[in-house]
């Protein structure tokens, strides 16, 4: 298990980084955190010409208001972003997620930007920027663009990003103070993938849901955004919700696959049930921001 | 939790060593970096290796092509099956007999699993020689894979020149008329079934071997094993050198769990490449290839049926056992052992089996921790069936059956004898430790809050301590010395994996002999110190070895009473040896450090008393009884989550009987080990195989071993008893994962049993599989592929002899020419439970009917008569002694100059016997 | 093949060596440096044998290549302890509860119990929730749990005296 030889440089801006995988013409690979690339490289399965370390463009990294919402740069590390003030304070849900990704190892060196620009369909990290509606933020020597998360997954690991394109940031929108946080997740062991996994936001105004964002992971080749669940909830009364006929809405919104773990008609026979619970935790607890 | 301290010490008042829980003499090494695993070894010259492996899972070889990858720099050879045979090698069992189908380390023609070593390359590093493999090409025609122990049943043979997929084969696949009326007549007749998933043993240092040719006759190999001694016998045999030029060093090991007991096909290339080639060579086995090429353990399915009486004792049993032994088992095994201990602690009349392992194209087959476990697991689990069925409690029904020491000495129904065994008295200690009533009450609560509680117990008797019976398993040597500064080393013949037996021997000696504990140091792990013993297999060490240092400290602690008596004048019952200090009694002016006495004995023969060898050394070999047992009852509780499948173990108490406890910590570390690995067998561990016969749990993310959330705390109840060895130790190596699957299983069952029987066991219980429960439907999707266990047509069951095999036609001629005398010498094979067994068999007829003879073969030759020839079949029984009493009846058909049939061996049933004309 | 220079402080020594860009940082403290106390159970970052501290922090040596730890503080079980023949207290609790047996995943769940010791506000907890970032196949993770709970308490302790 040691990686084909590959060369490496340690591009210090974006601009940099960009000209490097403009002329590797495909040949080259990112590496944040390196956290499921390496294993991938160890097992031959990855064969990059070229290896471009992000870790040395400052820009990349850190956690920023942004006008509408909050900037996360891709290189910021999973650890650092748990600890993160304006993170815990305006995106609950998502230091949600962030805790149940991989374990404290991993999240010491793991990027978030790593964990979304590679799209594991079972992942919390990719589920929670579409259900949150955040945009990402791609740069190349041809320019930058933005892609709102739920239109950037295409397949298990596969996304949108060129050959050539660079993630810069992740940008989640502003959810208003005191929303309810929607987070449930089964996986066998702590750190494994989920099995089935929802993750999310809803807010409450005036009695009535006014906003929400909901995703699964684990239940469809990519993150499965729950848009029919979504339009049926928007803005109606929390106590004259029918759970039970929207958890089969919900699971209809998902494509659950079989796998070595578990079956699809576990996924959607459980999925049914994690929806009714959590959401219905959410409406009881009142589990705000 | 008690800390009994069951043997009297040798001096009077000295500090006990022997049952105190003392930090690991390994640890500080080992939590600074200061271990010695294989791979850690780096030789002058040292070249390293990797394996260009057969990507499909049956098929020829049609072209190999290294051209490319020998021309990379750094690459220094490259070997395939042709060149590597310069040096042969006969790859052996664990029981030293050769392999019943050809095995080269490296395919030649044929592949027969994925994995499958085709090509070995050489190079300056494992990058580089994983480059080089990476532009090796090889060909195949690819053929159809046998995956499934009922693809084997169905498909032609995998290996060339055999009959059928039937690796090994013994028993009766009917049960004999007053059985099976007994089954049938029976009050209550319930059937278990189990499905067991392949298991990767995955110890957390994978397989790794550095082997360095020193000079014609001498090699050295740094292996990660379970015994330095067993691996230099081994490779010796194997190699046909002899055995002194062998050394094997192995000062640390990672883990082995029976995976490392001999070496297998790569570490067999390396050796061979290494004595081709001439310079140090090391593999260090990636953890891709340890889950996808390694060998494998525990695949099989088992049928027991069982027959009660209206009050819940058992009346008669028969079961049907198939285990998948993959290409190149490390022993072609039908797990005899599983009929052997089925009942062995239960008052169980009669019992009859049919048992047999499959060659299929999947990895071979190697032992595990327990390696008969499915003998608890299928008993202990259809027990609590039964209970329900009847109505009786779990308790209770052991209570009517198993063995108490009051109904001891008693024979099992396969013969074993059973005279020192406390499962039922287990069982009690641990009841007596868990308010049933109050668990009862707080389950129905639950439940009717839709919360679902199970708890579950399972008792057994296990075997430890093994010598004697086998040919590989000999007695253990200890080498105990008082150096003359007073330091105490000691070189064992026993080997630690983990198993802390530089600890665990250390305080044998420090007890027995007087000392402190901190001034004896344990060398081992080396076949060049120390005597000759088979290390780690089958919870021995303790038993064997910790016997054997006892014998030896106490021998060598005459020695100084001898020593002191006549320096100071005294009798040596008057000398006792505490801490280091001799003392004689009531004259306190002449204690004296053992140290001095020491510079004495080996400095001042002047003063030493006549007859007296010089020195203070002593060794001695303990050859046990062939088996010690072990008895345990385990309990736990658990929560299953019916929405989900999830299931949370909520409390597991031991209370196991292994004997005299030299420390509780590596006990119960031991135990706790075991049980870890039963959860994973239960709950998450799975070796799948896609139906080409790719094995796809490649990585520890799809190979999901317990973690810390997995394992609940472990409480204990040391129900000791000592057994019959010096020291009174019982093994206690493998019990936990022996236990620990059918524990929680009916504790799982026992949560569920709102909801139905779990019907058919399939492991692991899965989430999805729980619901599959919970919801009596099919969630899990693995009802629609399999819905039936495999069984195999009844005329590939057993091989009957009716039918000879096609012959010549001039040899046919022959035969009838002849209708001829069957006097002469036979080369036949008996297929025993331990591997064939070659022997020369030389007939002579009366011209009568009337057959004598004599059977011939390395362990000796033994004669027998008053045998029948009747119409070419050859009826005759042989009376043996080794390894145990026992007649063995031969039924033979003669055909030609061919011989076939079988012979019936007791209560083992029937093996296969073949042979020809010699 | 392309090397590359890369200089980095290793157990405290300022170290200077030319490395292949595929070498994980794993292979060469192994290889390279001679701290074989660094475990490669998987070479895919699932059992946390080969954990090590950067820069203070527990990681996975197999998951970050050597040219990544350019300028970085590396630690590994051999530099743990401050003296020779003394033990780090993390190594001392496992030591003293039976925490290990084989010893081969000892040096990963070793970093990881000494990283969380240093920060006060670890507690049992968080230190459970990090060790199952490990794989222990031999001892049921019983003595690791103790350990834990012996280090626990001195964190705790530790903490409150300020």
């Amino acid at each position: 298990m040691k990686p084909a030889p590959f060369d490496y440089v340690r591009p210090a801006s974006i601009d940099e980084a960009c000209t490097i995988l403009s002329e590797a013409g495909g040949g080259a690979t990112v590496i944040a955190g390196g956290q499921t690339l390496v294993p991938l490289l160890n097992l031959r399965m990855s064969q990059p010409f070229v290896l471009v370390d992000i870790g040395a463009i400052p820009e990349l990294r850190g956690v920023d208001r942004v006008v509408g919402g909050i900037r996360v740069g891709p290189m910021t590390r999973q650890a650092d972003a748990l600890e993160d003030q304006l993170l815990a304070q305006h995106l609950p849900a998502f230091v949600r997620a962030l805790s149940h990704v991989g374990h404290h190892q991993t999240r010491n060196r793991g990027t978030i930007g790593g964990s979304v620009a590679l799209g594991e369909p079972a992942a919390e990290m990719p589920a929670t920027a579409v259900a949150l509606g955040a945009e990402i933020e791609i740069a190349s020597i041809r320019g930058t663009r933005r892609v709102p998360a739920e239109a950037f997954y295409l397949g298990p690991y596969m996304t949108v990003l060129e050959p050539d394109e660079l993630v810069t940031g992740i940008i989640y929108p502003d959810w208003p103070q005191g929303h309810l946080v929607v987070f449930q997740e089964l996986a066998q062991r702590p750190g494994d993938f989920a099995l089935v996994g929802m993750v999310g936001a809803l807010v409450i105004e005036g009695g009535l849901i006014q906003r929400v964002g909901l995703s699964w992971f684990g239940m469809g080749p990519t993150p499965m955004k729950m848009r029919r669940v979504e339009a049926e909830l928007q803005g109606k009364a929390p106590d004259a919700l029918d759970l039970k006929s929207l958890s089969r809405l919900a699971v209809s919104d998902a494509a659950p696959f079989d796998d070595h773990h578990a079956s699809a008609e576990y996924r959607r026979t459980v999925g049914g049930r994690m929806f009714t619970r959590s959401i219905g935790d959410a409406l009881a607890l009142g589990e705000v921001a | 939790m008690s800390e009994q301290t069951l043997i009297p010490s040798a001096g009077s008042g000295a500090a006990r060593w022997i049952g105190k829980r003392v930090e690991r003499k390994e640890d500080a090494r080992l939590l600074t970096g200061r271990g010695q695993y294989t791979d850690d070894v780096v030789l002058p010259g040292m070249l390293h290796v990797a394996f260009a492996r057969s990507t499909i899972a049956h098929g020829r070889i049609t072209r190999v092509e290294t051209s490319v990858a020998a021309e990379l720099p750094g690459v220094h050879a490259i070997y395939t099956a042709r060149e590597l045979a310069a040096q042969p090698i006969t790859m052996m069992s664990f029981f030293f007999t050769p392999s019943e189908v050809p095995i080269t380390p490296l395919a030649g023609e044929l592949v027969q699993y994925v994995g499958d070593p085709v090509v070995m390359v050489i190079a300056e590093t494992r990058a580089i020689a994983e480059d080089a493999v990476s532009l090796i090409e090889i060909d195949y025609e690819e053929l159809s894979p046998v995956v499934t122990i009922a693809d084997a049943m169905a498909a032609a043979p995998i290996h060339p020149g055999t009959e059928t997929n039937v690796a090994s084969e013994i028993g009766d696949e009917e049960p004999e008329e007053d059985l099976a009326q007994a089954l049938q007549g029976a009050h209550c007749l319930l059937t278990q079934e189990v499905v067991h998933q392949r298991i990767s043993q995955a110890p957390m240092e994978n397989r790794a071997i550095l082997a360095t040719r020193e000079g014609p006759e001498e090699l050295t190999l740094y292996i990660t094993c379970q015994s330095p001694h067993n691996i230099a016998r081994w490779v010796s045999l194997a190699l046909g050198l002899p055995q002194t030029a062998i050394r094997v060093i192995a000062k640390d090991v990672g883990g082995s769990f029976g995976l490392k007991n001999t070496p297998w096909k790569e570490e067999c290339a390396v050796i061979c490449a290494a004595m081709l080639f001439g310079r140090p060579l090391k593999w260090t086995e990636d953890r891709y290839e340890a889950l996808t090429a390694s060998n494998q353990c525990r695949e099989a399915q088992m049928r027991l049926s069982a027959a009660l009486d209206a009050n819940g004792r058992l009346v008669a049993s028969h079961a049907v056992y198939d285990c998948n032994n993959g290409a190149y088992p490390q022993g072609a095994d039908n797990n005899i052992a599983v009929h052997m201990f089925l009942w062995a602690a239960y008052k169980m009349p009669a019992y009859a089996f049919l048992s047999r392992g499959w060659y299929t194209n999947t990895n071979g087959l190697a032992a595990y921790r327990g390696p008969w476990a499915m003998e608890s697991l299928i008993r202990e689990t259809l027990l609590d069936k039964a209970a329900r069925r009847l109505g009786i409690d779990p308790v209770e029904i052991r209570r009517r059956n198993l063995v108490y020491l009051k109904d001891q000495p008693a024979v099992s129904c396969m013969g074993i004898p059973v005279d020192d065994i406390t499962p039922g008295e287990c069982l009690e200690k641990l009841v007596a430790h868990f308010d049933f009533a109050a668990f009862r009450k707080e389950q129905a609560q639950a439940r009717e809050q839709s919360r679902y509680l199970g708890v579950g117990i399972a008792a057994y008797i296990e075997p430890t301590g093994s010598a004697g019976s086998m040919v590989t398993m000999t007695g253990e040597l200890a080498q105990v010395r008082i150096e003359p500064t007073g330091r105490v080393t000691a070189m064992m013949s026993t080997h630690s994996q983990g198993h802390g037996t530089a600890t665990t021997m250390a305080q044998c000696i420090a007890d027995r002999l007087g000392v402190a504990y901190d001034d004896v140091t344990v060398f081992e792990g080396d076949s060049s110190r120390g005597g000759f013993g088979p290390g780690a297999a089958g919870s021995r060490q303790g038993v064997i070895g910790g016997g054997a240092a006892i014998r030896a400290s106490e021998m060598l602690a005459d020695k100084v009473r001898v020593l002191a008596a006549h320096l100071f004048n005294a009798s040596p019952e008057s000398v006792s040896i505490e801490d280091g200090i001799v003392h004689i009694a009531g004259a306190p002016e002449m204690s004296r450090p053992l140290g001095e006495i020491a510079n004495i004995a080996y400095a001042e023969p002047d003063r030493l008393p006549p007859g007296f060898e010089a020195g203070l050394e002593a060794q001695f070999r303990y050859q046990p009884p062939p088996m010690t047992l072990t008895s345990a009852a385990h309990l736990c509780v658990v929560e299953v989550d019916t929405d989900t499948g999830f299931v949370k173990i909520l409390r597991w108490i031991s209370s196991e009987d292994c004997g005299t406890v030299i420390n509780p910590g590596v006990v119960e570390g031991q135990i706790s080990g075991g049980l870890a690995q039963a959860i994973g067998m239960v709950l998450l561990e799975e070796m799948p195989y896609d139906a080409r016969g790719n094995p796809t749990a490649a990585t520890f993310k799809d190979y999901l071993l317990p973690a810390i959330s997995d394992v609940p705390v472990f409480e204990f109840i040391h129900a000791n008893t000592p057994s019959k060895t010096i020291g009174g130790m019982r093994g206690v190596g493998e019990g936990g994962a022996i236990i620990g699957p059918p524990t929680l299983v009916n504790a799982i069952a026992d949560a569920l049993s709102p909801f139905g029987e779990i019907e058919k066991l399939v492991l692991p219980l899965t989430p999805a599989r729980i619901l599959d429960i919970v919801e009596q439907r099919d969630v899990s999707g693995f009802g629609a592929s399999h819905s039936e266990m495999a069984t195999a047509p009844v005329a590939d069951a057993v091989q009957e002899p009716e039918a000879p095999p096609p012959m010549p036609e001039n040899s046919q001629e022959q035969s009838a020419a002849e209708a001829r005398s069957i006097d002469g010498d036979w080369n036949m094979v008996l297929k025993t439970p331990m591997g064939p067994q070659p022997m020369v068999v030389t007939f002579a007829t009366d011209g009568a009917g009337g057959v004598s003879g004599m059977f011939s073969s390395a362990e000796g030759s033994q004669a027998f008569d008053g045998g029948r020839l009747d119409a070419g079949r050859v009826r005759f029984d042989l009376k043996v002694e080794k390894p145990m009493k026992i007649t063995l009846k031969y039924d033979l058909l003669i055909e030609g100059d061919i011989v076939s049939g079988k012979c019936k061996m007791g209560m083992f049933g029937s093996a296969k016997v073949t042979g020809q004309r010699a | 093949m392309s090397e590359y220079r890369v200089e980095m402080k290793v157990n405290g020594r300022r170290v200077a060596e030319a490395v292949e860009a595929r070498t994980s940082l794993g292979d060469f403290l192994r290889l390279k440096l001679g701290y074989t106390g660094v475990h490669m159970g998987c070479e895919h970052g699932v059992c946390g044998a080969c954990t090590i501290m950067v820069d203070g922090r527990a990681v996975r040596s197999c998951l970050m290549l050597a040219v990544q730890a350019e300028g970085s503080e590396v630690l590994t079980v051999e530099g743990l302890a401050d003296a020779q023949d003394a033990l780090h207290p993390a190594q001392d609790a496992m030591r003293k509860a039976h925490g290990l047996q084989c010893g081969f995943c000892t040096p990963g769940v070793v970093m990881t119990l000494a990283s969380l010791c240093a920060d006060r506000r670890c507690d049992e907890q968080s230190m459970v929730a990090a060790m199952s970032g490990h794989i222990c196949r031999c001892t049921g993770y019983q003595g690791i749990r103790r350990a834990i709970t012996m280090l626990a308490a001195e964190v705790g302790s530790a903490g409150s005296d300020t």
